[in-house]
């Protein structure tokens, strides 16, 4: 008994840190995306956080004001939680992240 | 054995979500709120503490949930006699979500109940206008304001000029004190016209327990990019009864500023009112026709602090009664991890 609980407490240890480090290869992924990859993009970040701050005062000012000090770590969380709750899309979610945390 | 199974999922489950925080930060934020309502002469003190937790891990996913703590301080009589508190304690929300496309969101577990937009959007202590829940919040959310069952939600349709948003759900009825919830399915649509910054919905709910009946509902939003407006409006029907309340709100922002000490003033009114239908003993609408029309001075604080007041008056058959609350809110946020800013 204490053999068969070993192998599948050994299997499913294998089993969640690959799914971990799947979870984390694929948010290190869509954080490469968000953040862009060449200096050139400098104009364009600038831009994409004005339209980001006008889909906020689209989506999310309907509710409520932006929190403040809000650190980039955390907005990652919060749009996330909003993308949810206030049915945004992708885009959305991508633009507004450039507004808070660009 | 199924014990030790379930510890285990559960550590090696909290560690993988520990290996995401890396770059996917749980946080922790809510409202504390202290309260001051009298009604009818009777002073009731609240307060309250409303944290929400949510993680993100995957990419894909998040587990968020909510919890309230409160106390309700009041004299024995109402207006004369000695204090009591009663202390309350509830999980309006614990589910799991996961993001599947733009399109399409799953939500599992327990979820506020999608009925028009004031339970879901409006009703935590950091966001309202006004302390008090509107007379027909009792429609479409009875039981519990919670639903336990599964969700799907998204924008149906994204063009530039309008959205096409939808959300559909079932519940099960669960009679435990934490998660209780009705057996009911339902579902919400609304336009939301990003230029006109206006939303149209639409909701209804089949309550299936009991006796079963029909909810239905509708809302606008609209914020006028010329003024600094909020204009909000429910309308509910259902067997019990029917009402509407349409809400305004105007920040003095366009004096010197959101910043300035003007600029954080914020006037809000609100009228409303409610016909009774066949009364029912589960349903917590008020007992007869009512009005109400209230007045409200919100104040901005900086750091997150809020001053809410607002004068009410309310006219039913069962007595007309004046309603005064005054509320300071604080909304917090931080990581649950500490770690650097990034």
């Amino acid at each position: 008994m204490n053999r068969s609980l070993i192998f599948r407490a050994s299997l499913l240890i294998l089993l969640l840190a690959a799914l971990g480090a799947a979870a984390k290869n694929a948010a290190s992924q869509q954080q490469a995306n968000l953040t862009g990859s060449s200096g050139s993009k400098v104009a364009a970040t600038a831009t994409e956080s004005q339209e980001g701050e006008k889909r906020f005062q689209a989506q999310c000012g309907r509710c409520h004001m932006p929190p403040e000090d809000l650190s980039p770590r955390e907005a990652r969380a919060v749009v996330r939680q909003m993308r949810v709750r206030a049915n945004l899309t992708a885009e959305d979610e991508r633009l507004i992240l450039k507004y808070l945390a660009p | 054995m199924f014990v030790r199974f379930l510890s285990l999922l559960l550590l090696m489950l909290s560690s993988a979500v520990m290996l995401c925080a890396q770059t996917e930060t749980p946080i922790i934020s809510g409202g504390v709120q202290y309260l001051n309502t009298t009604s009818g002469g009777a002073t009731v003190f609240q307060p309250l503490i409303s944290p929400v937790v949510a993680v993100p891990f995957g990419g894909r996913w998040l587990i968020e949930s909510r919890a309230t703590f409160d106390e309700v301080i009041f004299r024995e009589n109402g207006t004369t006699g000695p204090y009591h508190a009663q202390t309350f304690s509830s999980v309006d929300y614990l589910q799991l979500d996961y993001i599947a496309n733009s399109h399409l969101t799953i939500v599992v577990g327990e979820f506020l109940t999608p009925f028009n937009i004031y339970n879901e959007r409006l009703a935590p202590v950091w966001i309202h206008n006004l302390a008090d829940a509107p007379l027909i919040a009792g429609i479409g959310t009875r039981t519990s304001g919670s639903s336990d069952g599964g969700m799907v939600r998204g924008v149906a349709v994204s063009r530039k000029d309008w959205q096409l948003s939808y959300t559909a759900y079932f519940s099960t009825l669960v009679n435990a004190s934490q998660f209780s919830a009705g057996r009911t399915a339902g579902g919400r649509a609304a336009v939301f016209l990003p230029s006109k910054r206006l939303e149209v919905g639409m909701s209804y709910q089949r309550f299936l327990q009991d006796q079963h009946l029909n909810s239905w509902g509708s809302y606008v939003v609209w914020q006028p990019a010329s003024a600094p407006l909020d204009l909000r409006a429910e309308y509910a029907h259902t067997r019990g009864g029917q009402g509407y309340w349409i809400e305004g709100a105007y920040r003095f922002s366009r004096y010197r500023g959101s910043e300035s000490w003007i600029g954080r003033l914020q006037a809000v009114g609100r009228v409303q009112q409610f016909f009774r239908g066949t009364p029912s003993p589960q349903d917590v609408l008020p007992g007869a026709d009512t009005q109400e029309v209230d007045f409200g001075l919100n104040y901005y604080l900086p750091h997150n602090f809020r001053l809410n007041t607002s004068y009410g008056r309310q006219f039913s058959s069962l007595g007309n009664t004046n309603i005064w609350n005054c509320q300071i809110t604080y909304r917090f946020l931080f990581p649950l991890i500490p770690g650097g800013s990034k």
